[in-house]
């Protein structure tokens, strides 16, 4: 283990935990996706989800906010374990910041209303309170000329923003991506990406399933490796790009770098 | 990360071919040999048709003063004449409100002097070839009439064709239209021999070559020329304050037609002293007593509390029903409908929290809603001051489109409660809805009608009674609900996963998620289908012939052949009759694509 490595577990060590899985399992009807996954993300930490596909990452961030129900073992975030009552799921979840692969905006609602509608009817925020918050998050995330059109009319990178942004408005504790960039054409790719550079430096616990190689380097504090349902290997991405342990590691990263 | 649109020179797209008439003929009538052999066979056919729909118009057995005579009896069936008056005033009233909404929504369904030219021409060259179809037992003064008519109206639209250049044609507004054509409805009414039709105690009274009666006259004037001014206002108003002028004029639509029928045209007799004593009151109670209690249970962090409050007024006005089913203590109507509305407002308070602003609010709507309810119900239970020889006081067209129109209305959210009951988690509401939805799907229509006029009485609890109307009306909603629903759930089906995830991502409850995000894209949807519903609602209103009713088929059918003056006269009544559903059921059609347009412009994918 390196010097920086161990500084970063010393740093992480002592922060409080703010998602804890222990040997989570689900199925989806005979096939198991997840068998058994072990993780913890700490308060201000990025952790990077990487994977052959199907291998379970974005089941286990989908059940993060219980958009996925698992079946066995714990999920504990910031402090409140995921159970079948509904109320602290939705209380979850309104803590919980979730960016899809597909966008997933509302098509029928302007940019602005997108981004607002939560916080007025979950958050309880007056209206013009909740506008001016989306402003400065549309003008966060470099679109806020924007705030009046409706979703079909923007480019795949403007809405991936707007998803973000209406993630942000919640003032969220935890962002959950699930492959953020995988829909987009390559030109955009890197406008969503400065986003959520720029949301890691400001100290966002966030947990992000993505190919971006480039992005995990720079960004996150640790990276899983996960594979068929398993958590084949945590660490740094120093760790990761220099000297992987597990052989499977290798070989994932040997066909995709 | 800046999104400026590369900025190039942009060519303008070339001028399209010039679109003389002759040239479309060319190129889409005759362009080939099998073409040309299509458009000879069809323009035949096409004319033979027309030929001999003409013949039966002009046939001379057929006595289109059978039609004039009784246009009253069609259109308002045996309302008393010295208070039709209140007809007047309803019509006009929704004219208005047409008219108003019509501007504050920005309807324009665009046209340009051309535009208008052309409909000149077309309108002429139908006129001339009308003139060339007649028969020859038709009156001679609407042969000559056409002849003129259409040579003027098609030199007059050719002439505007070819004095407003291309270049130079102009958008025209739609205030500009409407205005033009109340001008041109009011020198119609003034100026064409229609002749004056209709009973004096009894007597037929036809005089014809001469300009409609006044009475018909004189209102129609008012109501063309307010109709624009209404359009004017509700242009002014849609854009300096267009939310709020929206969102009254769709109360408006929602109640508003119910306050025509049970107040202006059944003209309740209020007992002023009761309506002190009793009435007053007690809206008040309801009014302020729901709205405090709303005030209160819609903070934030109070939905525990608001949910167990719902749950017991819910319990107490379902046991007041039960009560009232069995006579165990009596109870007006209206408090018990009062006290079952107090409980779903409650119910879905939380869902609607806010801060104080929001809550006033919420209280507001609460006050005016109680305010209105109570007025109708008390309207509705207070004997009418009409002196109406045959027992229904709505009959004719008026009936028609007042079933059709209240169908629809309530059979809408019927329908959609129930679409979402059948999409819903619970088995218990999916069974439910599911056999609902089957079983009147699996009834003919006809059946359920009786079934509600003949049967429902029956099952009513001790001293209530239903008027015949009401149970025909419960039958269509019934009936109607159904294939809603079904048209609904396409739409339901049709939202996108993500969207459900999304929406809980977000923290979202169920009734947030379906009101705020599932519902408006699904019924978006379901409106070419919702429309084509609302059309059938409308013609199958004719069915109330059947069970009782005096709508407008019935009075074609057997009231006007059974008149003594028009002895087995049907042909003239029918064919009119068929003319006004085709009217109004176009119209819907024609609108409906424009909301749809409208409603799609924004969101394209």
């Amino acid at each position: 283990m390196s010097i920086a490595d161990q500084a970063l577990t010393d740093d992480l060590a002592g922060r409080r935990d703010m998602i804890v899985c222990r040997g989570v399992k689900k199925w989806f009807g005979d096939f198991q996706a997840l068998s058994g996954v072990d993780v913890t993300v700490k308060e201000r930490e990025v952790m990077v989800v990487l994977g052959p596909s199907g291998s379970g990452k974005s089941t286990l961030i989908r059940c993060i906010n219980r958009l996925e129900v698992h079946q066995e073992g714990t999920i504990i975030v910031d402090d409140v374990e995921l159970t079948n009552d509904t109320r602290n799921i939705e209380q979850i979840r309104s803590e919980v910041g979730m960016v899809f692969q597909q966008f997933n905006l509302f098509p029928h609602l302007t940019v602005l209303d997108n981004i607002t509608l939560a916080p007025i009817w979950v958050r309880k925020r007056p209206r013009v309170e909740a506008e001016r918050r989306a402003m400065e998050l549309l003008e966060r995330v470099g679109i806020p000329e924007q705030a009046g059109k409706f979703p079909g009319q923007l480019s795949g990178g403007q809405q991936q923003r707007v998803a973000i942004a209406r993630s942000l408005a919640m003032d969220p504790k935890i962002m959950l991506f699930d492959e953020p960039t995988s829909a987009l054409d390559p030109e955009m790719i890197a406008e969503v990406l400065d986003v959520m550079k720029d949301l890691a430096r400001g100290g966002m616990t966030m947990m992000v399933v993505t190919h971006e190689m480039g992005f995990a380097r720079e960004v996150a504090d640790r990276l899983v490796f996960m594979e068929s349902g398993d958590v084949v290997e945590v660490g740094t991405p120093e760790h990761f790009f220099t000297a992987p342990k597990e052989e499977r590691t290798k070989l994932f990263l040997s066909q995709i770098l | 990360m800046t999104d400026t649109a590369a900025v190039t020179t942009v060519e303008a797209p070339p001028e399209p071919p010039g679109t003389s008439a002759v040239r479309w003929v060319r190129d889409n009538l005759f362009s080939s040999v099998s073409n040309t052999l299509q458009t000879i066979v069809f323009t035949f056919i096409l004319l033979g048709l027309f030929r001999w729909v003409l013949g039966q118009v002009f046939a001379e057995e057929a006595d289109w003063t059978s039609v004039a005579t009784n246009m009253r009896l069609l259109m308002s069936y045996n309302y008393p004449a010295e208070q039709l008056v209140r007809i007047w005033v309803s019509a006009a009233a929704l004219f208005l409100m047409l008219g108003m909404s019509l501007g504050a929504w920005g309807v324009d369904p665009g046209t340009s002097r051309r535009g208008v030219a052309r409909t000149v021409t077309s309108i002429g060259v139908v006129a001339l070839i009308t003139r060339a179809l007649l028969p020859v037992a038709a009156p001679a003064g609407i042969a000559s009439a056409l002849l003129v008519g259409g040579l003027v109206l098609s030199a007059l639209g050719v002439a505007g064709l070819r004095f407003i250049p291309r270049a130079r044609d102009r958008r025209l507004s739609f205030s500009t239209v409407l205005a033009g054509a109340a001008v041109v409805g009011i020198a119609v009414l003034w100026l064409v021999p229609f002749g004056r039709y209709g009973f004096a105690d009894g007597e037929l009274l036809a005089e014809s070559g001469v300009t409609v009666a006044m009475s018909t006259r004189v209102p129609w004037t008012v109501v063309l020329v307010l109709v624009v001014v209404f359009h004017s206002i509700g242009r002014i108003l849609g854009r300096r304050i267009g939310a709020a002028v929206r969102r009254l004029l769709l109360v408006f639509w929602i109640v508003g037609p119910a306050f025509i029928i049970f107040l202006v045209l059944r003209d309740p007799e209020f007992d002023w002293g009761r309506v002190a004593r009793v009435d007053v009151p007690m809206a008040a109670g309801f009014a302020l007593g729901g709205a405090a209690l709303l005030f209160v249970l819609a903070r934030p962090g109070r939905e525990e509390l608001a949910r167990a409050v719902g749950a017991l007024l819910l319990a107490f006005a379902v046991f007041n029903w039960v009560a009232a089913f069995f006579g165990w203590y009596p109870m007006l109507q209206k408090a018990r409908i009062s006290f079952l509305l107090v409980a779903l407002a409650v119910l879905v308070a939380p869902t609607f929290a806010g801060e104080r602003a929001v809550r006033l609010r919420l209280a507001g709507v609460w006050i005016g809603a109680m305010a209105l309810v109570h007025w109708l119900i008390t309207g509705i239970n207070t004997p009418s001051t009409l002196e109406i020889a045959a027992p229904p006081f709505l009959g004719g067209l008026v009936l028609t489109v007042g079933i059709a129109y209240y169908v629809m209305l309530v059979s809408f959210p019927l329908g959609v409660l129930l679409s979402l009951a059948r999409t819903s988690r619970l088995p218990i509401f999916r069974v439910l809805s599911t056999s609902y939805i089957e079983v009147i799907r699996g009834v003919p229509l006809i059946t359920v009608l009786f079934f509600f006029s003949i049967m429902l009485p029956l099952f009513l609890p001790n001293g209530m009674g239903i008027s015949d109307l009401a149970a025909v009306f419960a039958g269509y909603t019934v009936f109607s609900a159904a294939y809603m629903a079904e048209n609904i759930r396409g739409g339901l089906q049709s939202v996108r996963r993500g969207q459900y995830e999304a929406a809980d991502a977000l923290g979202l409850t169920t009734v947030q998620r379906t009101v705020f995000i599932v519902l408006p894209q699904a019924l978006r949807v379901s409106i070419p289908n919702l429309v084509g519903q609302a059309i059938a609602t409308f013609k199958e209103t004719s069915l109330i012939a059947i069970v009782g009713g005096f709508d407008l088929l019935r009075i074609a059918n057997s009231t006007i052949p059974n008149q003594p003056d028009f002895l087995g006269q049907k042909r003239p009544a029918l064919l009119f009759i068929s003319v006004v559903y085709f009217v109004v059921a176009y119209t819907m059609s024609k609108s409906s694509q424009r909301l749809e347009a409208r409603l799609q412009a924004g969101q394209a994918r």
